[in-house]
């Protein structure tokens, strides 16, 4: 189970980064924020919250994490993050937007590499 | 409705908003290591945990800062983002130079250096955005 969630979580690090650089293009383009921006990140939930089963999943079998709370931490974190930021910004698609969906993917990235350092 | 459609943003949008994101995701990432160290092992590290929280508490504080900020008071910003840098700076050295004081690491610790310098950066960031807002001519 542990190799499965690694190989999870390595999508989602790589997935996150590249809305990261798609994002942070924006910002440096002075863009407003495109439609497909937000259909990346509902990709990046989807893809968390697809982590966060599978880190779920792998409490049952092998011993538990050192710290369970902070585990179960990032696992929420990981699925609520992305969201919450396209929700921040529902009004607002100017270029600046695009720098909190820059924030939101990167936080989620680290957020799911930390999620499998803990386990 | 069309992206050209939406595209003048209300008079909310701006860099600050970057600065909103992090400070949010400081705030909760800083508050949520402070408190499960706090519940969890207190005794192992009161002082480093208690910098925690306290960090978390400036980042919250700097959000609310901030937002008032962009609507015009600027003033609390300056104050918060200056006691923030000043804790960084302090705490950075501190743990360089007393580790004893330190047996587990704060978010400050070595200037911010297990959240990739950020809690460095941050605060540099905002009173930047502050001095470049107070040179804006008043609309």
């Amino acid at each position: 189970m542990g190799s499965t969630l690694d190989l999870i979580g390595w999508i989602v690090v790589g997935y996150a980064a590249l809305v990261t650089v798609a994002a942070g293009t924006g910002v440096a383009l002075r863009t407003p924020r495109p439609s497909w921006l937000d259909q990346l990140v509902l990709m990046l939930t989807l893809l968390g919250a697809v982590l966060a089963v599978a880190a779920l999943a792998s409490l049952a079998g092998e011993g538990r994490p050192e710290s369970l709370a902070t585990f179960l931490g990032y696992a929420v974190t990981v699925v609520a993050l992305p969201p919450a930021a396209l929700a921040s910004v529902r009004e607002d698609r100017g270029t600046w937007s695009c720098g909190v969906v820059a924030v939101a993917a990167l936080a989620t990235g680290v957020v799911a590499l930390r999620l499998m350092m803990t386990r | 409705m069309t992206d050209d459609a939406v595209t003048s943003a209300p008079s909310r949008s701006g860099p600050h908003q970057i600065l909103l994101a992090c400070y949010a995701v400081f705030a909760v990432a800083a508050g949520a290591r402070s408190l499960v160290q706090l519940t969890t092992r207190y005794d192992e590290a009161p002082l480093a945990y208690l910098l925690s929280l306290a960090a978390a508490l400036t980042y919250a504080a700097a959000w609310f800062a901030i937002r008032r900020a962009a609507a015009g008071s600027t003033g609390p910003a300056r104050v918060l983002l200056w006691t923030e840098l000043t804790g960084v700076l302090v705490v950075g050295t501190l743990s360089l130079v007393e580790e004893d004081w330190f047996p587990d690491a704060t978010v400050w610790s070595d200037y911010g250096r297990g959240y990739g310098w950020v809690p460095a950066v941050l605060p540099v960031a905002g009173l930047l955005w502050l001095h470049r807002r107070a040179k804006e001519p008043v609309a």
